[in-house]
């Protein structure tokens, strides 16, 4: 389309000095317009060529297209799987930038962010006046701050849900905590945290490893109660808080911990084990939260057993596709059978819908003619005994019955 | 002998025995499992039932059952066992020599006689025969009389 609008005027640029012979110059040099993918020497009488037009706004309703999930996303904030996150991007036509959601705990979390942003804008406004998509249409590609605010809100009400329900598990755990900390704090923890637990030393990690089995063993017998749980995961947080705040050499660190996790040990009143209890009672909220349905101990079927949507093998295909003798005996009666077989496997025709008086093809003893014939003649014969009964009932009265002329009868009655 | 083998009590069941196999011989032996040469047939049925399970599937039918009269009667079946043959819902004849074409009555004498007999059948079938020879001397074929009721 484009090309032929470019040779309509082969010579465009004596054309255009002839109509506007001030911007002589720059109408020789090309410049590519991105909307139609196209270099032209045009200027700025390009944005209203038709073609320019036709193209731009099917540019412009595609990227309109793609801020509609995002706009979905900005009316209902839902959360983002740290998994699915790399799924979650979108390119931005106006900035010329891949938007990711790295890092981000709700979905199109950036994606919004960016287009609320002045940098946005900006590229926005530009590119409206470069390809004259009108500026009335700006509010359209971009998110106002009243709407972001009303995100942001809403985002965080869900966050603090998210917090106290703790029933994301551990992955979104720390995400959640990132949206109440500063991002620096976040990394600062992270760091920590690693620091912490590897160069711990020895002694606690031994202590761990070797009380996991036990521990998970009483817990399976013994308390399942979610106050226990609820304790664990606070002593946990204010573990990690205090590794926050106690910027202390590592040692003490380990002592902290120590004693938070003795504390809670006693609160609970179990044992020495307390230090791993912690954990394995995680392990064991998330699974009581996310089931619902049930796990091996409730006796509640394995995922992979999942009956709704089983797709369903049928054993018996088909049986050998080979070349058969298309002149063998019922060649056509197999082919039509066995589409009708096919179908009413597939349930496209009611299984066994022949009639109850359905009989094979058969050739008697003293037949001859073709089998169906004798099917025929059977099919005769077992309706005939009746009539042939009656009709031999009356025979034999009438050959009983010498005959008598209806004058005779009348005389006969008469006298 | 019986459990060893599918059998038919009802008609649909036959029925659909008779329409469901396809490019492949069906054997229907009519009798009753309390009968001495029915056991004896049956055994051999049963026997050579996976040998010939590529090109023939076996069944029996219980004379005895109320419903499978009508076919009694269509196939004049007036001895025990009788085998009849069918291939892709045809009636597949075999001239053995005897009075009747359409059934075989009594049982093989042995294993081998009863797959030469079906893999006669199934070829004559494949070649759009409706009837064959024999294949099996005459000494083994067993000999019956036919009593017709109205000759």
């Amino acid at each position: 389309m484009e090309a032929t609008s470019e040779t309509k005027n082969p010579n465009p640029s004596t054309v255009s000095t002839e109509s506007n012979s001030k911007t002589k110059g720059k109408n020789s040099t090309f410049e590519f317009c991105k909307v139609c993918k196209l270099n032209h020497n045009q200027g700025r009488r390009h944005n209203y060529f038709p073609n320019h037009v036709k193209s731009l706004s099917s540019f412009l309703s595609r990227f309109q297209s793609k801020l509609a999930d995002i706009r979905f996303f900005l009316k209902n904030p839902s959360l983002l799987r740290p998994e699915l996150a790399s799924h979650n991007r979108f390119w931005c036509v106006f900035c010329e930038s891949d938007v990711t959601e790295h890092g981000s705990s709700f979905a199109c979390e950036n994606g919004i962010s960016h287009l609320a942003s002045a940098d946005h804008f900006k590229n926005l406004k530009t590119f409206m006046w470069k390809h004259g998509g009108g500026m009335d249409r700006i509010d359209r590609f971009r998110v106002s701050e009243a709407d972001l605010a009303k995100y942001e809100k809403k985002c965080i009400s869900m966050k603090k849900e998210g917090a106290s329900e703790q029933s994301r598990g551990p992955l979104i755990g720390p995400s959640n905590d990132i949206h109440n900390e500063l991002k620096f704090d976040y990394v600062d923890n992270f760091d920590r945290s690693h620091n912490s637990s590897f160069p711990n030393g020895v002694l606690p990690l031994q202590n761990h490893t070797n009380e996991k089995y036990q521990v998970s063993h009483s817990d399976i017998s013994g308390s399942y109660d979610n106050k226990s749980l609820l304790l664990a995961t606070d002593a946990m947080h204010s573990n990690n808080y205090k590794g926050n705040a106690g910027k202390s050499c590592l040692n003490k660190s380990h002592l902290q911990n120590g004693q938070v996790y003795a504390e809670k040990g006693e609160a609970n009143g179990e044992g020495s084990s307390a230090g791993l209890q912690k954990l394995t009672q995680i392990t064991s909220t998330v699974h009581g939260a996310d089931s619902g349905i049930g796990n091996v101990h409730s006796g509640a079927p394995p995922p992979w057993f999942d009956t709704t949507n089983a797709i369903h093998f049928d054993p018996v295909k088909k049986p050998v596709k080979s070349k058969l003798n298309p002149k063998r005996v019922g060649a056509a009666w197999a082919e039509k059978r066995k589409i009708e077989m096919e179908m009413e496997r597939k349930g496209e025709l009611p299984a066994n819908k022949f009639d109850a008086s359905w009989l094979p093809n058969f050739g008697r003893v003293w037949q001859s003619g073709s089998r169906k014939d004798s099917r025929k003649e059977f099919q005769v014969e077992t309706k005939k005994p009746l009539k042939d009964e009656i009709n031999q009932s009356h025979d034999s009265t009438i050959q009983l019955q010498p005959y008598i002329s209806k004058r005779m009868r009348r005389e006969s009655n008469n006298e | 002998m019986s459990y060893l083998l599918r059998t038919l009590t009802k008609k649909e069941e036959v029925d659909s025995m008779i329409r469901d196999t396809i490019d492949k011989l069906l054997v229907l032996r009519f009798g009753r499992s309390s009968d001495s040469v029915c056991l004896q047939l049956d055994d051999i049925l049963s026997k050579s039932e996976r040998e010939v399970s590529k090109f023939a599937s076996i069944a029996l039918v219980d004379v005895d059952s109320e419903e499978i009269q009508v076919y009694i009667k269509y196939f004049d079946i007036t001895l025990i066992p009788s085998t009849i043959f069918f291939f892709n819902a045809h009636h597949m004849k075999m001239d053995s020599g005897s009075a009747d074409h359409t059934k075989w009555v009594g049982a093989f004498h042995r294993k081998q006689d009863f797959i030469d007999v079906v893999e006669e059948i199934f070829r004559g079938a494949m070649k759009g025969k409706l009837i064959v020879n024999c294949p099996l001397p005459p000494e083994r074929i067993p000999k019956f009389q036919l009593l017709y009721k109205d000759v």
